[in-house]
């Protein structure tokens, strides 16, 4: 059948990025040592034209493009936004620490490039099939990105077990995928949805494709008991890729979620609701209970990020559209968080010592008092904080499980919360009351750096004060 | 809009203040009065409206979408406490000024006080319950930095996370709490909640509710079992003392009992939860508050006892309980406070706070002497001072209230004893200090502090004796509308008097007077028992414990689960699949099986089936023996293919062939660098559980397959069976689907296929490994690396295979073949002359340079697509032909053909390139070049 080139408008922003990393991957064979800060700079032109271009593209109808396998709408627009924004901030995060270590390559820019524009993908499918096809292109980069380091035990075990396990994790989706096909008839969301409708769970096919898809969501979010990977990845890899890793797929994966379980699967919203309200109290309980035992700050870091996944799901689960707003709100500000906790980690590490250890950020406030302010504000919004806008996102989601009447699931995660709240402070108090080695050196950034971070920083104060914009941006997409 | 300047002036306050400081010490000083006086002049224009019984309330849109605005709300409970936050805050302004050292920096503590006022306005003057809650936890977050403002002090740093911890977390409980109340009468807007108290009160979630609200207020208030944290917190600077625990922060716990009054109280959960705390925290504080020697921690365990009666008053729940309440929040904040500040005064002129040490001191200072003695006699409830009144209101009270109970002797006794205790401790504090024999081992020498100083506390002491004496003409307007605030309802009539006459009341204050001196009296064997108790009753022991337990908890699960051991994250994984497949198997009605008629089975497919499992337990049973183990994986494959014959579908069974034995050579040439064989490393439990798990999981698969095989679905198969001849003129249907209905996914993967082939050839090009070549004893894997009869078979062999895949190639369009199979076949071919010729001689008679054949193979693809937009026709589309060709006959020519000859080609070159390359890795492939050496 005839291509009409007009499908290719409403992905302009893949296109951008697409272009960028085979530019990026092409030029670098040709650059010398020295001039390899062209990559750095290309690769944040692509993203702002591709931030550009989400803008230019996006608002109005939704437009769904190539035979029904790739759709633009609201959803698509604010995600494309956050996860591109984040990766700008992850970017310059990342460079001096590359420089300090002679990894300042292009492959990290190019397998960073593709991740972001497997996530796009992921963001604008509209068909299993186009979905499954970005969530590869994603883990396939970040695998990599995992042993990046290559002289790195430590990142070469994480990125064997990563893949491994990640690969179990894809086949169960894929798995699932099939038979969502066998019992329906169709890979793309809306024939799913109307099959769906008709069948409801008399289709045992059904069933167990739906569990398959939850374990495959459960696994991509890092969910409890599908969390395994985390921890081990987390501390393993070099902190650029996990800074990589830890923010923007989040939102990838709810776009996952809400593309396959709402898009596709909303009429036995109550089946797969049970799945996820064990993994979300599973998730809540362990992430935080561990995360107070860890003295590795990274480690640390990815059980918060599980128990953050267990508050994504409790809007999730909810199954109205008030719930999915608070859930996309939460991650998008969880990825905005992650970006900042690890950026700091960046900023702290140099050549030869990476910031790995809470006891490494001892008195970070004598070092550098408004990084210090930073990364306290990071801790006090994922402790949930008032008025950061960690508060806020709990508050939403919270609201949204108790409308639904599952109070007791609310009070779970309060308790937990509370839990939670405890190795945060640990890491504020950390920073402002125990003193610096006194062997330390001066810390070093460059403007740049600290400029992104102060943004990356306040924006959580700015979110948390005036929430309106992005909520009802949110609230927008689920009428 | 004037609330919002009066809760936003001191937060820029807090800036400003902070800022001046560096154009000298005092200029924060003047800075934070200026504010605070701006903030109480924004104030005051709403000043009449609570007294002509109004309630203000300010809006400005916030989040319309969750129904969230910044509501502020003004009526006499705000006023009431807006009031005291601002004055108090005036007179520790001033007393701060002096108080602090040299080194103290002037600018972070205006800043941070301006913070903590700006936040307690904010709880005071909500309208909305969320937004009360962002300030609650800002004065959790501000109050921690005014704790810990001594920072390079151990014990300021444990007492601000305590205060942070406990004040905090009850603060998230709160916000649960604040949820269930939101969602209960649907709006957050104080109005609305507290219109609809039937409603509250009858809500089947009320008493989680309320349990989780009280959590909030009884952790700020410092109320029994949550009190330790305030003692703790003593380690501030006296002014921040004098400020958080009189007017402020401890009473932010009281203000939302107050608040929450007339839709929470009046059910049973209520009154034991709130009188329990209460006078548990009374009757504790009061014990405790007598033995201690430092001062503050005698005024520190007084608050503790005295917000204990507060919240008592309002456990009991009558409108005239409340408003006792109310006037003892107004009386406890004049005399605390201007105690707090006494006991600055005499620790900055004393150098220590230790009552064991300090003594006599009324010869050095009079002055401060009998303003400390005025407000202490307010606190223990001496007549003719403030606290007389509040407390006669209260003895009133717990009788009234025990009067309809059995037991109605109780409460009384208990909180007489509480009084008693409260005029031991009171009168402790000044014959301790200022009487008692002579100061021991002063660290300075005692005097009169500077007149400033004094200023703020004759201003309380002032209050206090007023209050005392003219309640009517002082306090009662304000009083009046305080209470009409907490009630939500003119109160009912209560005499502020100072005599009743005599009554059950005034009969226990004079029994708390006369016991009180005569415990203080006979005090001494009492201090042995009181630390022994202390011990039992300090809860920061159970918070300690307790913290101890989460952590140790936490160290275990952490031991337990994360281990780091991918075998056991396997299993957790498979068995959590398993398990949320087995919930989804139960939990749905539907059966396993579909209601598709099953086909008869036949004799050879029961055998082909049979054979399959066989040889696939056998792989399992070989798997350790690497070889053998791969050897029969290619006969498992085997038999898959004879599956595909059995079910009419021969060009599959021939791919699935071709592929097999690729794949197969390919896993030997890797096979060749590893060990022969993999040890047994689990032990035998852990392979049965293995084996246990297994089978599960194979279960689990097979009963899916089963009921996907046992439904009817439709198959896309009928559309290409039907066009594949008229579409594609082509019967092959496989073929066709490759080349024509799904060309563009071929070109595709035919060119991620040569970039596999590139990938590989680059990573292995000059890869050099060791592989064995000699078994374990020494004798070499084989004497000829060429035999000879091997050799030239498969030199005759060679044209034949060429021949055999040219044929297929033809036919591949109509019968079984293809392309992709005939590519597969003629790199098998030439596979075999490596294997069986060695590489030297291969490579002088073909060429070693593969890239050229899989480009042409590509730009054959390609042009083939490009071609048919050159006639008009979307790309790839195909057309074709029948010629006539002598000799052979018939023969149907399709453009598809071309496009095929593109996937043979980049098939042979890339399946050889990779092959060849692995091969090559190994030394005995270069027998020219010399063994590298390992040593």
């Amino acid at each position: 059948m005839p291509f009409d080139a007009a499908n290719l408008f409403p992905i302009l922003p893949e296109i951008a990025i697409l272009v960028t990393a085979s530019v990026v991957l092409v030029l670098d064979l040709y650059l010398k040592e020295k001039d390899k800060d062209i990559n750095h700079t290309l690769t944040l032109i692509g993203l702002l034209v591709a931030i550009g271009l989400t803008g230019a593209v996006g608002g109005g109808d939704a437009r769904v493009v190539f035979d029904g396998n790739v759709v633009r709408d609201g959803l698509t627009d604010l995600l494309r936004g956050a996860i591109l924004v984040v990766s700008l901030l992850a970017f310059v995060y990342a460079r001096p620490w590359l420089k300090d270590r002679g990894l300042f390559v292009g492959e990290f820019y190019v397998l960073g490039l593709f991740a972001i524009l497997g996530m796009l993908i992921m963001v604008s499918a509209n068909s299993f099939l186009t979905i499954y096809l970005g969530l590869e292109l994603q883990a396939l980069s970040l695998y990599a990105l995992v042993a990046f380091d290559r002289d790195s035990k430590k990142g070469a075990e994480a990125a064997m077990k990563y893949f491994v396990l990640g690969a179990l994790g894809s086949g169960m989706l894929l798995y699932g995928v099939s038979m969502i096909y066998g019992a329906t008839g169709s890979i793309e969301f809306g024939p799913v949805a109307q099959a769906v409708a008709e069948q409801g769970m008399d289709n045992k096919v059904l069933v167990f494709g739906v569990v398959f898809l939850v374990i495959g969501v459960g696994f991509k979010f890092g969910a409890v008991p599908f969390h395994m990977w985390v921890p081990d990845i987390y501390e393993g890899a070099p902190t650029p890729a996990v800074l990589l890793l830890g923010s923007a797929p989040k939102i990838a994966a709810f776009a996952l979620a809400i593309r396959m379980l709402v898009d596709g699967l909303e009429a036995i919203q109550p089946d797969w609701q049970g799945m996820l309200l064990i993994l979300a109290v599973l998730s809540m309980g362990l992430g935080n209970l561990v995360a107070i035992a860890q003295t590795n700050i990274k480690r640390m870091l990815a059980y918060s990020t599980i128990s953050h996944v267990g508050f994504i799901f409790l809007g999730l689960l909810a199954g109205s559209a008030q719930g999915y707003a608070s859930a996309m709100f939460y991650a998008i500000v969880y990825a905005v968080m992650s970006t900042g906790a690890f950026g700091i980690l960046l900023i702290l590490s140099r050549k030869g010592f990476d910031a790995e250890n809470l006891d490494d950020l001892k008195g970070l406030n004598d070092r550098d008092s408004w990084y210090a302010a930073m990364m306290a504000l990071v801790m006090f919004s994922m402790a949930g904080v008032p008025p950061t806008v960690g508060f806020m996102a709990k508050l939403l989601v919270l609201e949204s499980v108790v409308r639904i009447d599952l109070v007791w699931l609310a009070l779970v995660a309060v308790a937990f919360s509370i839990i939670g709240a405890f190795y945060y402070l640990r890491v504020v108090k950390v920073i402002y009351f125990d003193k610096p080695d006194p062997d330390m050196p001066v810390l070093t950034t460059s403007g740049g750096v600290r400029f992104a971070m102060s943004l990356n920083g306040l924006s959580l104060l700015a979110l948390g004060l005036f929430p309106a914009t992005l909520l009802s941006w949110c609230q927008s997409v689920f009428v | 809009m004037n609330l919002f300047f009066v809760v936003l002036i001191p937060f820029l306050g807090a800036g400003l203040a902070a800022w001046v400081s560096r154009f000298g010490r005092l200029q924060s000083a003047w800075m934070a009065g200026g504010v605070t006086l701006v903030a109480l002049i924004a104030l005051t224009p709403s000043l009449p409206a609570p007294f002509l019984g109004e309630t203000l309330v300010q809006r400005i849109p916030w989040i319309p979408a969750l129904g969230l605005d910044l509501v502020l709300r003004l009526d006499g409970l705000g006023l009431l406490f807006a009031l005291m936050v601002l004055g108090m805050g005036l007179l520790v302004i001033l007393y701060a000024r002096y108080y602090l050292a040299e080194r103290d920096c002037m600018g972070r503590f205006y800043g941070y006080l301006l913070l903590f006022m700006g936040s307690m306005l904010g709880i005071v003057l909500s309208e909305n319950l969320i937004l009360l809650l962002m300030f609650w936890e800002l004065t959790s977050l501000s109050s921690f930095l005014l704790i810990s403002y001594w920072q390079h002090r151990e014990d300021a740093r444990t007492g601000a996370r305590m205060a942070l911890a406990v004040t905090g977390l009850g603060g998230l409980a709160m916000l649960g709490g604040f949820v269930l109340l939101g969602e209960m009468v649907g709006s957050y807007d104080l109005s609305v909640v507290l219109a609809n108290g039937e409603l509250i009160r009858s809500d089947p979630l009320y008493t989680p509710m309320l349990v989780l609200i009280l959590l909030g207020a009884f952790t700020k208030s410092a109320q029994f079992p949550f009190h330790f944290w305030l003692p703790h917190a003593m380690a501030a600077p006296t002014p921040v003392s004098a400020y958080l625990h009189s007017a402020t922060l401890v009473k932010a716990g009281v203000f939302l009992l107050a608040r929450l009054f007339p839709v929470l109280s009046g059910t049973s959960q209520w009154s034991i939860l709130v009188i329990g705390a209460g006078l548990a925290t009374l009757l504790i504080g009061a014990y405790f508050a007598l033995f201690k020697h430092d001062i503050k921690g005698l005024l520190a365990y007084s608050t503790i006892s005295h917000l204990g009666l507060i919240t008592l008053l309002f456990g009991i729940g009558t409108p005239l309980a409340a408003v006792a309440g109310v006037f003892h929040i107004i009386n406890h904040a004049t005399f605390k406070a201007s105690l707090f500040m006494a006991a600055g005064i005499i620790d900055h002129e004393c150098g220590t706070r230790d009552m064991r040490r300090i003594n006599g001191l009324w010869r050095y200072m009079p002055y401060t002497g009998t303003l400390a003695m005025v407000a202490a006699a307010a606190m223990a409830g001496v007549p003719l001072f403030n606290g007389f009144l509040s407390k006669e209101m209260f003895f009133g009270e717990t009788v009234t209230f025990s009067a309809n109970h059995t037991w109605d002797w109780l409460l009384p006794a208990a909180v007489v004893v509480a009084g008693i205790f409260a005029v031991a401790y009171s009168l402790r504090f000044i014959h301790d200090v200022f009487f008692n024999g002579d100061p021991i081992d002063l660290p300075k020498t005692p005097h009169e502090p500077p007149r400033w100083m004094k200023v703020p506390v004759e201003i309380l002491v002032a209050i206090c004796l007023l209050v005392g004496i003219l309640p009517a003409f002082t306090v009662a307007p304000l009083l009046y509308v305080a209470a009409t605030g907490v009630l939500q309802t003119a109160p009912p009539d209560y005499d502020l008097a100072i005599w009743h006459g005599v009554n059950a009341a005034l009969i226990m204050s004079v029994i708390a007077l006369i016991g009180g001196i005569l415990i203080y009296a006979g005090r001494r064997p009492l201090f042995n028992l009181a630390t022994k108790l202390e011990g039992l009753l300090d809860a920061r022991a159970v918070f300690d414990g307790l913290l101890k337990g989460l952590l140790a908890l936490a160290g275990a699960v952490t031991r337990i689960l994360d281990t780091g051991s991918l075998q056991r994250m396997l299993l957790v994984f498979i068995l959590s699949a398993l398990t949320l497949g087995t919930v989804g198997f139960l939990g749905g009605g539907a059966p396993l099986t579909g209601d598709r008629d099953l086909l008869p089975a036949d004799a050879v497919s029961l055998l082909v089936t049979i054979a399959l499992i066989i040889v696939a337990l056998w792989t399992v049973v070989l798997h350790r023996r690497r070889l053998t183990a791969l050897i029969v994986m290619g006969a498992l494959g085997l038999l898959v293919s004879l599956i595909f014959v059995k079910f009419s579908a021969p060009d599959l069974a021939l791919t699935q062939l071709s592929v097999e034995v690729v794949t197969i050579v390919l896993l030997l040439l890797a096979l060749y660098f590893l060990p022969q064989y993999s040890p047994a490393e689990s032990s035998w439990p852990r392979r049965v559980r293995d084996i246990g798990v297994a089978c599960l999981a194979g279960g689990g698969a097979a009963a899916l397959t089963w009921s996907v095989l046992t439904r009817p679905y439709e198959s896309i198969a009928d559309y290409f069976l039907e066009n594949s001849v008229p579409g594609g003129g082509g019967a092959n249907v496989v073929n066709v689907i490759l080349v024509d209905f799904r060309g563009f996914d071929t070109l595709g993967e035919i060119s991620v296929l040569a970039l596999a082939g590139l990938g590989i050839y680059a990573m292995l090009k000059d890869l050099r490994l060791p592989g064995p070549t000699c078994d374990a004893r020494g004798r070499p894997w084989n004497w000829d690396m060429h035999p000879v009869i091997m050799a030239a078979l498969t030199r005759l062999l060679l044209p034949l295979a060429l021949l055999v895949s040219a044929f297929i190639f033809l036919r591949g369009h109509n019968l079984p073949g293809g392309g992709f199979i005939a590519g597969l076949i003629t790199a098998i071919a030439l596979i075999m002359q490596y294997l069986a010729n060695g590489v030297e001689w291969t490579h002088v008679r073909m060429t070693s340079n593969l890239h050229p054949v899989i480009g042409a193979g590509l730009l054959i693809g390609l042009l083939t697509g490009l071609a048919s937009l050159v006639f008009g026709y979307p790309f790839l589309t195909s057309a074709f032909t029948h010629v006539h060709w002598p000799v052979i006959g018939d023969f149907e020519l399709a453009s598809a053909i071309a496009f095929d000859l593109g996937v043979y080609l980049v098939v042979v070159g890339a399946t050889l390139l990779i092959l060849v390359h692995l091969g090559l890795m190994h030394h005995a492939s270069h027998p020219g070049e010399q063994e590298p050496n390992h040593a």
